[in-house]
């Protein structure tokens, strides 16, 4: 059955790929009639014989008044002179601004494709750079290590700095101690010696030890008077 | 032939068969079949820019429930937009000169806004019938008003557009039909009145789409009032 009717097709009978639209629309001429018309005409009558055909239309239609002029021919003079100063002026414009706009969406979409191109390149440098990165493991890891090595070493000096100190906190204090015991000792056996002492003195022996100082004192101011 | 200038907005009638529904298919011929391509001709691509545009200006000011009419009211737009624009050709029928067809669009359209509004949230759509800030003596009589003004709504929506366009057709066949009687008696006042007739043809474009818009436009402001 289905090949009966394959010569009735039209269409291609699926869906992808469509075809492409053409490039550009039908030729048209004046703007309504198609040039196949004039193409159609043109062996039997020239290049005269469609416009001879319109001419010959129209005043048949106006002589034998199928058409009657009237009010509404002039309405319809302003309108169409009002729809073709329109096209005329702004079809151009129209057709950029349609063409902008299949433009726009036809760049965003390869937009997005480049945008995915460029990540992915981006992508590919980073890991060669990764790769490159990986061949000097070693010395990342050394210098880390030596790193480490030398904090540690830091720190156990600084233990070390720290417990002498407490040491010899400790042991200072156990000299200012003996110093201190033996100064007392010093001090105490001084101050015991001269309280003897002064209470060994007894009142003769003052006595005797004031006139001794005073004639000294004669003496000394007789030798004195006498080098005067 | 026309014996008087009411005969071009009667019912179009072939042998006793209403044209009406005929003619108010005619704009479909005059819009681009979707096709499954995804970069279109020109039309198409004109097309689908038209409807994005008047669709985000419609739906912009509505919440999320007014999206709903999105679709309603984007074709209603693009209906009256090219019944209109075609009624200016000549011995062309408008069917939105019929008082009947404007008023079967704008009543259903109306009451179903009205009656969303008071079947979801009555009390807010009641609060539209009172401005704020009015005096207190001047309520009752501005609630009134305020009724009459909301029940009045189809009539206006139905009335502007048929009386737009009624008047822009009649005009239109009254200035043509002097420029066309004067023709032998007094050439010059003829070309005058036709130059007239341009400027009332360009007045008349604006108008049909101008209306088009409005009806939309009201429509969309009593929606957002109640949805």
């Amino acid at each position: 059955v289905l090949h009966a009717t394959r010569p009735v097709h039209t269409t291609q009978q699926r869906l992808a790929p469509l075809p492409p639209l053409p490039e550009k629309g039908g030729e048209v001429r004046h703007g309504l009639i198609p040039e196949e018309f004039f193409q159609f005409l043109y062996p039997k009558t020239g290049v005269t014989g469609p416009y001879m055909l319109g001419t010959g239309l129209l005043l048949y239609f106006l002589s034998k008044e199928i058409y009657v002029i009237n009010h509404e021919t002039v309405a319809a003079a302003c309108i169409l002179s009002v729809i073709i100063y329109g096209i005329k002026k702004f079809g151009a414009d129209v057709a950029a601004f349609a063409d902008k706009l299949n433009e726009e969406k036809v760049a965003n979409a390869l937009a997005v494709k480049n945008a995915a191109i460029k990540g992915l390149e981006t992508a590919i440098e980073e890991e060669k750079k990764e790769q490159w990165r990986v061949e000097g493991r070693s010395f990342l890891f050394d210098a880390k290590r030596n790193n480490i090595a030398m904090l540690l070493e830091t720190n156990y000096r600084e233990r070390l700095m720290t417990v002498y100190n407490e040491v010899k906190k400790r042991l200072d204090y156990q000299v200012a101690l003996q110093n201190l015991k033996r100064q007392k000792e010093q001090d105490h056996m001084i101050q015991w010696v001269e309280k003897n002492v002064v209470q060994s003195i007894t009142p003769q022996q003052q006595k005797e030890s004031i006139t001794k100082c005073i004639l000294d004192l004669k003496a000394l101011s007789k030798s004195v008077q006498v080098a005067v | 032939m026309n014996m008087s200038f009411f005969d071009q907005f009667a019912s179009p009638c072939l042998l006793g068969i209403p044209l009406i529904l005929l003619s108010m298919l005619f704009p479909t011929l005059l819009l681009p079949s979707p096709n499954n391509r995804w970069i279109t001709n020109r039309f198409s691509t004109l097309q689908l820019w038209f409807i994005n545009l008047i669709t985000k200006q419609l739906m912009i000011p509505l919440n999320k429930n007014g999206h709903k009419w999105a679709l309603i009211l984007t074709s209603l737009m693009t209906l009256l937009l090219l019944i209109n624009l075609l009624g200016l050709l000549p011995y062309t029928f408008t069917p939105t000169t019929q008082l009947s067809m404007n008023m079967a669009l704008a009543f259903p359209l109306w009451l179903a806004t009205l009656i969303i509004g008071l079947r979801n949230q009555p009390s807010i759509s009641l609060g539209h019938l009172l401005p704020e800030g009015t005096p207190t003596p001047l309520i009752p009589a501005l609630i009134l008003i305020e009724t009459t003004s909301l029940l009045i709504r189809p009539l206006a929506l139905g009335v502007r557009l048929t009386a737009n366009l009624t008047a822009g057709h009649l005009l239109i066949q009254l200035i043509s039909t002097a420029s066309t009687v004067l023709l032998p008696i007094m050439p010059t006042i003829s070309i005058l009145t036709t130059t007239i007739l341009l400027l009332l043809t360009i007045l008349e474009v604006a108008v049909a789409m101008i209306q088009a818009y409005v009806f939309v436009l009201l429509l969309s402001l009593y929606l957002q009032e109640n949805i």
